[in-house]
């Protein structure tokens, strides 16, 4: 530590990020207030009217809809950033590697417009599956995977796939070839190694990048948006759909504050279980 | 005895760490141009005592005086010392050259005595040829000198040392002590080296500085503190010592080792005295020898190439002793031998 | 090696299921961006795969949008790239200042302090696209602000700080404390140190975070979608315009122009942070 950083020094070098912040903070808190107001286009005077309006069917089952679509596209993206993940850390060459890594991490950042084009071509009716598909044989009528859950499904894990290999390779640091081998020579076979070492140690990794995914899929907008057509109500379009046609604006606010209490709930829930288990190890 | 002449005077400084004590009123005067040596196990404060010296922490209590100037205030960046850290620490981003010349160029040298420096240091460290490489592309002994010359070009008040030779291998950091030696000597500054190897300190030093727990346990010249150690610690941190109990007998003598001894005590009768004996100071003989040696049962004997290694199991204390291998004869594993000491060299506290 | 997280001999059935998963997951990730590049090149308007022929009319129609003196509606495509490069700008310098500083105290001070902002500084991450979309304009609405181009440098700077943040943090984190002292040592005031020997130790650092910050901002959508005018608008917003009947083939090609740079930025950063730091 230098001794001479004094807290008002760190305060100090900490003033322009907490500037740069604060908006943030400010949209954060202004919501939470539009979301008590008694009036639907203004902030005034305090009610609870916006969130008992929202206990009607319509975005009840905007919930269902996100909270099955969050957990059902999270499932499918632990499944392949596990594998993704190990592999990754075991290619040798780093050309493959760095190859790797910007396939991984393409998806993620960038624009979400282009990706929803990509499945458009490749699921829609005379996209590249069905056409694929039809000259094969396989079938008559196309198959209508776009503009309902499925599609809407694929690209969640799509844009996901990234937010949860890399917290994975992370955690991969915590394994050492040598606990692995010591399993092999007491006579466990791969899959055994895989099930009762690799993924229990790999346990605060795996819900970190669960939760994570879970979070980003749950508060998803774009995707639904372009993929889902006007079928899948996910709760930011629900949500949307609140400001404009309908200038429910502390309706949408109410709504807001509903998705992060799911969204942060998780991400805690996630966080506490990690650290439990974090201290049953250290202590056992 | 000449007029001492003192460069750094630290008077009572105490440091405590919140509710930790890790100096307890150290009281020390370092004379100009001598090479002082902090000794002590790690965490006995000599590091703390270093650091409030260069100015990186400040302490609790107490006064730092430089040729008499009250510099205890004074921020680092203005005390003119030179440093060399554990890590090294040099920078990374900057050639051999660059780093060198940093201080120099903070002072406002031109480029053209910053250069004239350089190589001059270069020179002396014997590496002449290395201005423009890379720091990362350095031995482990280049990168140590290098340290070395960058804190020596600004000419500094003060040559601090942290360890530095704790990360080098051993046979490079015996030549390395060597040349340290002859550097400081050459240019005469004042030099306080905190380590925790003893045989460092008594190849380095003009003057040990013993610490434990943060306080100062015994100060002298080496071969002083080594020979008449104040207690049972510095005794046994300066090379291995034995430590055994002589009991007081009738007569004011002592009996050690189960033999009558020529030590006197004043102590009353039956009291239980703390004795040293070092392990290079006792000598093997038959067991038979005399009635007044002491005798023991070999217990273990290693070969250590120049010298042995023995343990004898005397009177219920275990003894370690080194001889030179010519004495391997003398007796085997298990075998019953005699105990030559001469009593000038067992150090009563 | 025999055994392993891949065992690369005798892997048995697990090495063929977690390979299988693997190619499934690189299809899923990169398969989208394949087609969308070959269809650029389609000759036809009809979006049938695989395209008949070939040809780079759609990529001379960009070009042509892109020089067009037609500049006249805000929402051309020259006004709207311009538009996404000012705002990216401005994010990646604000970022950048903002962060440095701040990484830099987070590095030197207590464990309390850095967990603190690593928490407030991870939210914008966490928080849902959507709500800060409408969060901002209701904001903005409610208060009838006229921010010009601020409408939307500043909901974009929020968004790039953890990503800029974290790369500064991991940039310091190869910046040791007793090199800073061993500058001061040497004479140079505490601020001093810093100029000569902790940002040019950072650089790697925050040329990595200043891409990022560049990419996220040119390529933002969902925040955007919410807060663009008619005279503030960003080529995002322009290609969604565009799309939202029929899928333009132009836009595809676009499109492939805007992977390509993207890609080469990514390969960018890689190489600069190359082994000394991790890429999250």
């Amino acid at each position: 530590m230098l001794s001479h950083f004094t807290k008002k020094h760190s305060l100090m070098f900490s003033l322009p990020a907490l500037l740069a912040i604060l908006p943030f903070l400010g949209a954060c808190l202004y919501i939470l207030r539009f979301s008590f107001s008694a009036e639907e286009a203004t902030i005034s005077g305090f009610s609870l009217n916006s969130y008992t309006e929202l206990a009607n069917a319509y975005f009840m089952r905007s919930v269902w809809v996100t909270v099955k679509l969050a957990g059902i596209s999270t499932f499918i993206v632990m499944m392949l950033a596990i594998p993704l993940a190990f592999v990754l850390v075991t290619i040798q060459s780093p050309v493959m590697r760095r190859a790797l890594t910007v396939i991984v991490l393409l998806p993620m950042i960038l624009n979400l417009l282009i990706q929803a084009y990509g499945w458009i071509i490749l699921l829609g009716p005379s996209g590249v599956l069905n056409s694929f598909l039809r000259q094969a044989g396989i079938i008559q009528r196309p198959l209508f995977l776009l503009f309902n859950e499925k599609g809407v499904l694929l690209g969640l894990v799509q844009t996901a796939l990234p937010l949860a290999v890399f917290p994975i390779v992370s955690a991969i640091r915590a394994i050492s070839k040598e606990q692995l081998e010591a399993a092999s020579s007491l006579g466990a076979s791969h899959w055994r190694i895989f099930f009762d070492i690799t993924l229990p140690l790999l346990k605060p990794g795996l819900l970190a990048a669960g939760s994570i995914t879970f979070a980003y899929n749950a508060s998803a907008f774009a995707i639904p948006l372009l993929l889902g057509g006007r079928r899948v109500q996910m709760l930011g379009v629900a949500i949307r759909d609140m400001i404009s046609p309908l200038f429910n604006w502390s309706g949408a606010a109410a709504g807001g504050v509903v998705l992060i209490a799911i969204t942060t709930g998780v991400l805690f829930l996630a966080s506490w279980i990690s650290s439990r288990q974090t201290s049953k190890m250290e202590a056992g | 005895m000449t007029q001492s002449d003192t460069h750094l005077h630290v008077d009572s400084i105490s440091k405590d760490f919140g509710a930790v004590r890790a100096l307890s009123d150290i009281e020390l005067k370092v004379e100009r141009g001598s090479f002082v040596c902090l000794l002590g196990p790690s965490g006995c404060g000599k590091t703390t005592l270093l650091r409030i010296i260069a100015g990186f922490e400040t302490a609790t209590n107490g006064n730092l005086m430089l040729d008499d100037v009250d510099i205890t205030r004074l921020q680092p960046h203005k005390r003119g010392f030179g440093m060399v850290f554990q890590s090294l620490a040099l920078f990374p981003h900057m050639s051999v050259a660059e780093n060198i010349a940093y201080g120099l160029k903070l002072r406002g040298a031109g480029a053209k005595e910053r250069k004239d420096r350089v190589e001059e240091l270069l020179n002396v460290i014997e590496l002449p040829a290395i201005a423009d490489r890379q720091v990362s592309a350095l031995s482990g002994g280049q990168r140590q000198r290098v340290a070395i010359a960058r804190a020596l070009a600004v000419q500094p008040k003060l040559f601090l040392l942290d360890e530095p030779l704790s990360a080098l291998d051993a046979k490079l950091r015996d030549n390395m002590q060597v040349e340290l030696r002859q550097l400081q000597r050459k240019f005469g500054v004042t030099t306080i080296l905190v380590t925790h190897d003893q045989t460092e300190a008594m190849v380095l030093a003009d003057r040990l500085v013993v610490m434990k727990d943060g306080v100062i346990r015994q100060e002298g010249s080496p071969t002083d503190v080594y020979r008449n150690p104040k207690d049972t610690f510095v005794a046994d941190f300066l090379g291995s010592a034995n430590l055994v109990k002589g009991t007081v007998s009738s007569g004011g003598k002592l009996r050690v080792l189960g033999k009558e001894s020529v030590l006197k005590s004043k102590a009353g009768v039956g009291t239980l005295e703390d004795l040293a004996i070092r392990a290079e100071d006792i000598q093997l003989c038959a067991p038979d020898a005399d009635q007044n040696t002491p005798v023991g049962k070999v217990d273990f004997v290693r070969d250590l190439g120049s010298d042995l290694e023995w343990i004898v199991a005397v009177e219920g204390e275990k003894l370690r002793i080194r001889t030179s291998a010519k004495q391997g004869e003398i007796a085997q594993l298990g075998q019953q031998i005699g105990l030559k000491i001469d009593p000038e060299k067992i150090v009563q506290f | 090696m025999r055994v392993g997280l891949l065992p690369s001999e005798n892997g048995g059935t697990y090495r063929f299921v977690m390979l299988l998963l693997a190619t499934l997951g690189v299809l899923v990730a990169a398969l989208p961006v394949v087609v969308v590049v070959i269809m650029s090149f389609s000759a036809s308007d009809m979006p049938s795969f695989p395209p008949e022929a070939l040809s780079f009319r759609w990529y001379e129609e960009v070009i042509a949008m892109l020089t067009s003196s037609d500049a006249s509606s805000a929402q051309s495509v020259p006004s709207s790239v311009l538009t996404s490069i000012v705002v990216a700008s401005a994010v990646m310098v604000i970022s950048v200042a903002a962060c440095v500083p701040l990484a830099y105290a987070m590095a030197r001070s207590g464990r309390s302090m850095r967990a603190g902002m690593e928490l407030l500084f991870t939210l914008p991450l966490v928080f849902p696209l959507v709500i800060l979309g409408i969060a901002f304009l209701l904001i903005v609405e409610g208060l009838n602000l006229d921010l010009g181009i601020w409408r939307l440098i500043i909901p974009h700077v929020a968004l790039v700080l953890p990503f800029v943040l974290r790369n500064c943090l991991s940039a310091m984190s190869g910046v040791s404390v007793e090199i800073e002292e061993a500058a001061i040592s040497l004479g140079a005031s505490p601020l001093r140190a810093i100029v000569d020997v902790v940002i040019p130790l950072m650089k790697p650092g925050i040329l990595a975070g200043l891409i990022f910050a560049l990419i996220i901002s040119f390529n933002e959508f969902t925040v955007t979608f919410f807060m663009y005018t008619i005279d503030v608008s960003t080529l995002p917003i322009w290609m969604y315009s565009r799309t939202v009947s029929s899928l333009n083939p132009s836009v595809l090609a676009l499109s492939v122009f805007i992977v390509a740079a993207d890609v080469l930025l990514i390969v960018l950063i890689d190489k600069i942070i190359a082994g000394k730091a991790n890429l999250f």
